[in-house]
């Protein structure tokens, strides 16, 4: 305050009802600003402090903040109603340690007394405000730079974390990038909202249980609040630009694509190479080549999804419904497509075989498979066991899925859920087949088997089946 | 005994079984007098609706509108006189405050059903193959999990806020307190229905309910969609009271923008549940009719279409996540500032962004449908509007953190909730985006990612700051505090174990776990995972079983506390703990705004004194 004495007020109003309070703070200005006792004058009373107002125009009024006698809104119309004369306000607290707290300190013109009224009372002392926002620019730099080194260490993180699967498309290299993207954005926001909220935690918590201290008196500030509204609205539509951009690199047509069709069924797949007749229960693709699969299922929705590919397509029932879903292997090797949407009872175990190979291994496989429709009906049997899902719930080893093994089971005697028993022959294999809940081998639940092979398989084929499970000893 | 079948409850649920008895009789009846043979399906149905009106009467929350039907004279709310005492909360009580402590217990009864199932699956799924459930128990019960604590989640809200929001705006009680009961006690027989889709078959679809599996399955799934149809209804009601009451009940000079800003989360998160939760309720009762009586809407294969279901059902169902989650973030930025010590920053902006995220939030439900088969074109609109979401929910983060800054924080436990809440919804929000953009969505949909993702959102939103909320509000209950010491090990127990869970989930499902599969290949490599997600699950449970143990000690001899025992400004801490029954002894005003902490001698709400002399 030493160095305001320069500009030393020349008239001072005490307003407060407290004798000691204006006491105490005219011997402070004697002695700070070396004022004369008739430039300071005490008002104990209201009607007393607007008379000296008007009368004495004083151009400094210290108003006892806890004095709740002084009222605001009186002031206030008192200087509305004195026109535009500027005057200082200083509102000053006593506390009981000795401390002088001094709020709001401000020049005011009647033309903005609404502004005043708008305003919170006070604000922070302004003697504790200098060493505050040094203080606060300290914090500030402070938490930067942990923000830049924390998004740097985790975004290392999650690269290095090996969170996805191998590559094996065309659309997973590109589809990764966009993750890549992603991982930039969750690293910068998880730093910056986390070292703030850790950093506060540390910093602005209370020491002791006896410490009654609030928080600085901030309630808020529009212009980071626009600040914070526009940069994430920018972000969010640049990221879905961003997003459309990938969607249509991994959609890209190639003309030629290989086309398959694709069956899926409770809980089986079934693909079908339309150009060459083949079918099969495994997909067999040639490496560097588009797929097109045209999928459809027999029942209920289901999904398909290699992880390796990264995309995925629900399958729905129903002929107008025939859904399309286009990607390139880019890496051979053996996958597996799972149903990703949940088809009821055996949903977790409905995957096939998915080989990606050389073209040339490609081609080969195309010619074996055409050639080998055998005239063995084991050999016919074996091969819709394998194309039509059988073989996902009945194992060949002799070990329980979620049906019985065919190992052994011909001619052997099971016995039934209902307690009777029966021999396996060929009668009750074919009525296991097209009746499934009609007698349930003891321990397996029933409803589980698709009762719809009556009109998927032909009686040639059942035979064929039949005769399949009998060969296997 | 005698007093044991005076309760309401007990009478309620004798009556439902009689009732549901008699609805199965009636349909047999007619059906035999037509010629037609016993349908179980269709009985039980038309019995379940029977027994929830039926449990409704007999418990008497009608009795009061059917006197005024018939022309009775009958007591206004605030005159009705109830005996005080323990009997009151199992029975019909017109106190809000009774109420929503009757929403509590059967939100933590519901809570830790949900909870078990979940422990039983998560044992199944310690190792690979099936080890003691069927696939059909399996399906069961993560729909059960799922649903159950959908319902749990919508009674957890309505506790807090029937307890809590005419305390907090200065009313002696809700809008319309008749409505108000009659809403929690649908809500019973509506759990008592969806529990019983367990017992009656099961049903294999999760709950989303997607035809034409629920069109083929087992018969529980119309227990499970007349439950979740009753708790839906019960919802409704709720919000509608809740909206008029923060609307038209607030004490004077309470404007909309000094509002505590719980109130402006309930009122965003009601005007959702009024809006959205009749299209879950229609594309069940769509299913439902489906299978009763034939109508060919969902299965293709009798002209219907599968797509159309989804889009009924996420119209619902992706709001409804905002109005689990927007309460919570309403508790995060009521309870921030007092333990902060300072101002809501950004109070006006924090309360709007809760109505910008209610409406963004009807406008995002594609973003679920990406894989779906919808049309394609589609899907591009939809991501646009799904990552909008962020910007009012970074508006809440940025408050909330600005908000802490510079404060003079103290840690007692509902703040360690509070602030697990918003890094485990930090959690939630940032996993958000790789699932919005269509492209990464398309590996993430339907795997353990999305699992991890929307717990995370789910505890952060709703769980972290439910707790927080209990531990705070709990002295305006009982009049007694929790314990911190118990409190504090919930804590620090919960949130690292839960964080281990949902990093679990989240890595296996980028690496190609899929969602609801009761068996996985270990060849996969995701054994030693699921194993650590199991533990981390049990301890998640643990936490919540000493959560269990401080409830029920606390409330009968946890330390006495009667005053402010949080320095907070809110009204309904200007009255005694336990809150007196017509709340404020004198009506109250408000004088100041709701947030100023670290502003001497300002005041938010003033007691109206008698007015002298004039």
């Amino acid at each position: 305050m030493a160095g305001h004495a320069e500009q030393a007020p020349q008239r001072v109003l005490i307003a407060s009802a407290n004798p000691l309070f204006g006491k105490g703070l005219e011997k402070l200005l004697r002695q700070r600003w070396k004022i004369a006792p008739e430039q300071v004058r005490l008002a104990g009373e209201m009607h007393a402090a607007l008379n000296a107002l008007d009368q004495w125009q004083p151009d400094l009024v210290l108003v006892d903040y806890d004095d709740e006698t002084i009222e605001r809104a009186r002031f206030l119309d008192h200087l509305i109603q004195g026109g535009g004369r500027a005057l200082q306000v200083v509102m000053v607290s006593l506390r009981d340690s000795g401390e002088v707290v001094v709020y709001d300190r401000q020049t005011f013109r009647g033309e903005r007394a609404g502004d005043w009224l708008e305003q919170p009372w006070p604000t922070q002392p302004p003697s504790q405000e200098q060493p505050r926002r040094q203080d606060g620019m300290k914090h500030f730099v402070i938490v930067g730079v942990l923000v830049v080194i924390f998004t740097v260490l985790t975004n290392f993180g999650l690269q290095s974390a090996g969170l996805l699967p191998v590559q094996a498309s065309a659309q997973a290299t590109l589809i990764d990038q966009l993750f890549n993207a992603h991982y930039w954005v969750i690293s910068f926001l998880f730093s910056l909202i986390g070292v703030f909220m850790v950093y506060s935690i540390v910093v602005f918590r209370r020491r002791g249980e006896n410490d009654t201290q609030q928080g600085k008196f901030f309630k808020g500030s529009t212009k980071l609040e626009i600040f914070w509204t526009i940069i994430p609205l920018g972000t969010v539509l640049y990221f879905s630009y961003l997003g459309s951009l990938s969607l249509a690199d991994i959609r890209r047509v190639e003309p030629q694509a290989l086309v398959v069709n694709v069956t899926a069924g409770q809980w089986y797949w079934r693909f079908e190479y339309p150009e060459t007749g083949i079918t099969s229960g495994s997909l067999v693709l040639p490496v560097g080549e588009q797929v097109l699969l045209k999928m459809t299922s027999a029942d209920v929705i289901h999904s398909f999804w290699v992880p390796e590919f990264r995309v995925k397509q629900d399958i729905l029932p129903g002929e107008n419904l025939v859904k399309e879903l286009r990607f390139t292997p880019t890496l051979t090797g053996e996958y597996k497509v799972l149903c990703a949407e949940l088809c009821g009872g055996a949903h977790a175990n409905m995957n096939a075989p998915v080989i990606v190979m050389d073209k040339a291994d490609f081609a080969a496989w195309e010619a074996g498979e055409m050639a080998a429709v055998s005239s063995d009906p084991a050999a016919r049997g074996e091969r819709l066991a394998k194309n039509n899902g059988c073989l996902g719930c009945h194992s060949l080893d002799g070990s329980p899925l979620v049906g019985p093994t065919w190992k052994g089971m011909a001619g052997s005697t099971h016995e039934l859920a209902d307690g009777s028993s029966v021999t396996v022959d060929e009668a009750y294999l074919i009525q296991a087949i097209l009746e499934p809940n009609a007698a349930v081998v003891k321990g397996f639940p029933p409803g589980v088997m698709p009762a719809t092979y009556a009109d998927q398989f032909s009686e040639q084929q059942i035979a064929d089946l039949v005769a399949y499970m009998q060969s296997l000893k | 005994m005698k007093k044991f079948f005076s309760l309401g409850l007990v009478r309620g649920l004798i009556w439902q079984a009689i009732g549901t008895a008699a609805g199965m009789g009636l349909l047999g009846a007619i059906r035999a007098l037509m010629g037609l043979p016993w349908k179980t399906e269709p009985a039980m149905v038309f019995g379940g609706v029977v027994g929830a009106i039926t449990f409704l009467a007999g418990i008497g929350t009608m009795r009061d509108w059917w006197h005024m039907a018939l022309g009775k004279p009958v007591p206004e709310a605030e005159e009705v006189h109830e005996t005080p005492g323990g009997a009151r909360y199992f029975g019909v009580s017109l106190d809000h405050k009774v109420i929503g402590v009757q929403y509590g217990f059967l939100s933590m009864i519901t809570l830790a059903l949900g909870g078990t199932f979940a422990l039983i699956f998560r044992t199944e799924l310690a190792q690979a193959g099936l080890d003691f459930l069927n696939y059909l128990q399996f399906n069961t019960l993560i729909g059960m999990h799922g649903m159950v604590l959908i319902a749990s989640i919508l009674m957890g809200i309505a506790a807090m806020a029937n307890f809590i929001i005419p305390l907090m705006i200065g009313a002696k009680d809700m809008a319309f307190p008749r409505l108000n009961a009659f809403s929690f006690w649908m809500a019973v027989p509506g759990t008592v229905l969806l529990v019983s889709a367990m017992f009656v078959g099961g049903f294999e679809t999760g709950w989303t309910a997607y035809p034409p599996l629920s069109v083929r399955g087992p018969m529980g799934i119309q227990m499970f969609f007349l439950g979740v149809y009753i708790v839906g209804w019960s919802s409704i009601l709720g919000s509608l009271n809740l909206i008029a009451t923060i609307l038209m009940m607030r004490a004077p000079g309470m404007t909309l923008f000094r509002m505590p800003i719980f109130a402006w989360a309930m009122l965003a998160t009601s005007i959702i549940s009024t809006t959205a939760t009749q299209l879950i309720g229609l594309s069940f009762q769509m299913v439902m009719f489906e299978r009763l009586l034939g109508m060919g809407f969902f299965d293709p294969a009798s002209g219907g279409n599968p797509i159309l279901f989804q889009h009924l059902f996420w119209f619902y169902s992706h709001p409804a996540v905002y109005i689990f989650v927007l309460p919570g973030l309403g508790v995060i930025s009521e309870l921030l500032p007092v333990f902060a010590r300072k101002p809501l920053f950004g109070y006006r902006w924090v309360a709007l962004s809760s109505m910008g995220i209610a409406l963004t939030g009807f406008l995002v439900w594609g973003h679920h449908m990406f894989t779906s088969g919808m049309e394609e074109y589609l899907r591009v609109p939809f991501m646009y509007s799904t990552l909008l979401v962020a910007v009012p929910t970074g508006i809440k983060f940025f408050s909330w953190v600005a908000t802490m800054w510079q404060g003079r924080l103290r840690f007692p436990t509902p703040m360690l909730f509070v602030l697990g809440g918003v890094i485990v919804f930090l959690m939630g929000g940032l996993t958000g985006p790789p699932s919005g953009t269509v492209s990464t969505d398309l590996h993430l949909h339907d795997t353990y990612y999305i699992v991890g993702h929307f717990h995370n959102t789910m505890f952060g939103g709703y769980i972290f700051p439910l707790f927080a909320a209990i531990y705070y509000w709990f002295p305006k209950i009982t009049g007694r505090r929790m314990s911190e010491k118990l409190g504090k090990a919930h804590f620090w127990l919960l949130l690292p174990a839960f964080l281990l869970q949902t990093f679990g989930q989240m890595r296996i499902g980028l690496l190609g776990m899929r969602r609801r599969i009761a068996d996985y290949d270990p060849e996969m490599g995701f054994t030693f995972s699921n194993q650590l997600i199991t533990i981390a699950g049990f301890l998640v449970a643990f936490s919540v079983l000493i959560f269990f143990i401080n409830l029920w000690i606390s409330a009968r001899k946890g330390e006495v506390v009667e005053g402010n025992l949080w320095e907070s400004r809110s009204p309904e801490w200007q009255i005694p703990s336990p809150a007196p029954l017509h709340n404020f002894a004198e009506p109250i005003r408000v004088v100041g705004e709701p947030y100023d902490y670290g502003l001497p001698n300002s005041r938010y709400v003033e007691t109206v004194r008698q007015p002298a002399g004039d």
